[in-house]
This record gives C-alpha cells, sequence and structure tokens, in this order.
C-alpha cells in the first residue's frame, strides 16, 4: 500500500443525531441572588433555586444547583458600606440549538424577568457561552 | 467542540445585555470562581443603577446645550430622589447614548444628522 493512493472518507454526522453528551455542550449559568436590590431584605431563595432547576429542567433537559457562594463587596456609591450576597450558582449544559430555539429563549426569558420582578432585582444575571448577560427590565410579557 | 452561537442574536431574544467576556470553567471550584469574577468585575450597585461600569472605558469631551445638561441633571434627580440611587447626570446621558446607538437605526440618524445642520 502507498499513502499517495490511499482515500479516506470521512462522513460528516447530522448534528441531531450526536450523542445527548455531545450535543449538550454550551454552559450556561444563573444567579439566584439571596437579597432584594436593597442588600438587606432577604428573598425565598431556595424556591427561586427549585423554580429554576424545574425550568431548566423541562426546558434544557436539566441543571445543577452549587452550594450557595459567600459574597462580600463594598459599595462605594453608599458611604463605602459592606454588602452581604450570598448567590446560588446553576449551571445548565444544553445544546446550542435548543437555546437558539425563539420559544425556549422567550421561557427562559420570561423565567428571569420573573425572578427579577418579584425579588426585586437591579438586573438579573446569565453568563453564555463566556459572556457575562445582564437583564435589567423586568415588565411583563 | 465550539459551540458556535450567536451571542448577539441569544442576547436580543432574552432581552439582555452584553457586559463582558469572563473565564468560566465547570465544576464546584469554577462554578465559585465565576461568582468571585461576576461580584468583582460586574457588581450592581444597590439599587439597582449602575455606578461604574466595566465596558465604559473611553472618555470623550461632549459639548452639551445648557437645557440638555439641565435636562440630564433633573433626570438623574429624578433617579436618585425615586430610586433611592446616586446617578451622575453624565452617567444618565452616557447609558442614554448607548441605549439609543444599539437600537437606532443607520437611516434615522442620518436624518438626526442631516435636520441638525439644516437647523444650525
Amino acid at each position: 500500500m502507498t499513502w499517495e493512493h490511499l482515500t479516506i472518507y470521512i462522513d460528516r454526522m447530522e448534528e441531531l443525531l450526536l450523542p445527548e453528551a455531545t450535543r449538550k455542550r454550551l454552559l450556561v449559568v444563573l444567579f439566584i441572588p439571596s437579597v432584594e436590590r436593597d442588600s438587606i431584605t432577604e428573598i425565598d431563595q431556595d424556591r427561586w433555586v427549585d423554580e429554576a432547576l424545574e425550568m431548566f429542567g423541562r426546558i434544557f433537559g436539566g441543571a445543577t444547583a452549587f452550594p450557595r457562594a459567600k459574597g462580600i463587596w463594598r459599595d462605594n456609591d453608599r458611604d463605602r458600606k459592606l454588602v452581604r450576597d450570598n448567590p446560588v450558582v446553576l449551571h445548565c449544559y444544553m445544546a446550542p440549538e435548543d437555546l437558539e430555539d425563539p420559544s425556549n429563549q422567550a421561557s427562559l426569558r420570561t423565567f428571569c424577568r420573573r425572578m427579577g420582578r418579584e425579588t426585586n432585582q437591579g438586573e438579573v444575571g446569565l453568563v453564555i457561552d463566556d459572556e457575562y448577560l445582564a437583564i435589567t427590565r423586568f415588565s411583563e410579557e | 467542540m465550539k459551540s458556535r452561537i450567536d451571542i448577539d442574536k441569544i442576547a436580543r431574544g432574552l432581552g439582555a445585555e452584553r457586559r463582558g467576556k469572563v473565564s468560566i470553567r465547570s465544576g464546584h471550584f469554577g462554578a465559585m470562581q465565576l461568582v468571585a469574577e461576576i461580584q468583582g468585575r460586574f457588581r450592581v450597585p444597590t439599587g439597582g443603577g449602575r455606578a461604574t461600569d466595566p465596558a465604559w472605558t473611553k472618555k470623550r469631551l461632549v459639548p452639551l446645550a445648557e437645557q440638555t445638561l439641565k435636562r440630564l441633571e433633573h433626570l438623574a434627580h429624578k433617579i436618585e430622589e425615586k430610586r433611592h440611587v446616586h446617578i451622575d447626570p453624565m452617567q444618565v446621558a452616557a447609558l442614554l447614548l448607548e441605549n439609543v446607538t444599539e437600537n437606532i437605526a443607520d437611516e434615522e440618524i442620518e436624518q438626526i444628522v442631516e435636520s441638525a445642520r439644516a437647523s444650525g
């Protein structure tokens, strides 16, 4: 056998035929806050974590909530007051095409807006594909 | 394998603003590192305003009419009163500028420039 006569055919598989684990390669992160935007009033964080898990499970096939992180930061705008915030981080691995689906986007958007509105947030944070995205408008759809 | 998504399109679909790149890793430590990075770089000031935005790295002198500055001061004062958050008139200007430049069509801005030149 000589290499110059060797031909290799590589078939391209349809993306949708790839196994679930290979398709789900996009990491989306959602932050569930622990306090309202006044940084004092606590919210029912467990309820929102459960609701977020349910939404991600139903729409995107699953998610993992990590134990709450303990954070503190200095608010220079309010007399350098120390503010505590202990968010819960949710990781969801999904197929990129699932996030590109407008109806799935609408479900995620509706959830984030409702959480922002009902827990009185300044913004709801998401990380998608290494980028931090902020939702700041919480009007009902 | 890269995810190959159009992040602008996704952000529009979610009604979200792109704030900047973060380094993201999987697992528990990755999640905790991410919290630290988000809290450090993208912290929302209490009251929901934006005191400092890490994306605002450029400064330019912008000539304003007296009445425009007065209007910006009035808006900042109203926000401060209503939302209990300190915001500078020029921060209001920067937010408005960002919002308009993101949403205005090229033709519209051409018309505005034309009419400003005609009236000037």
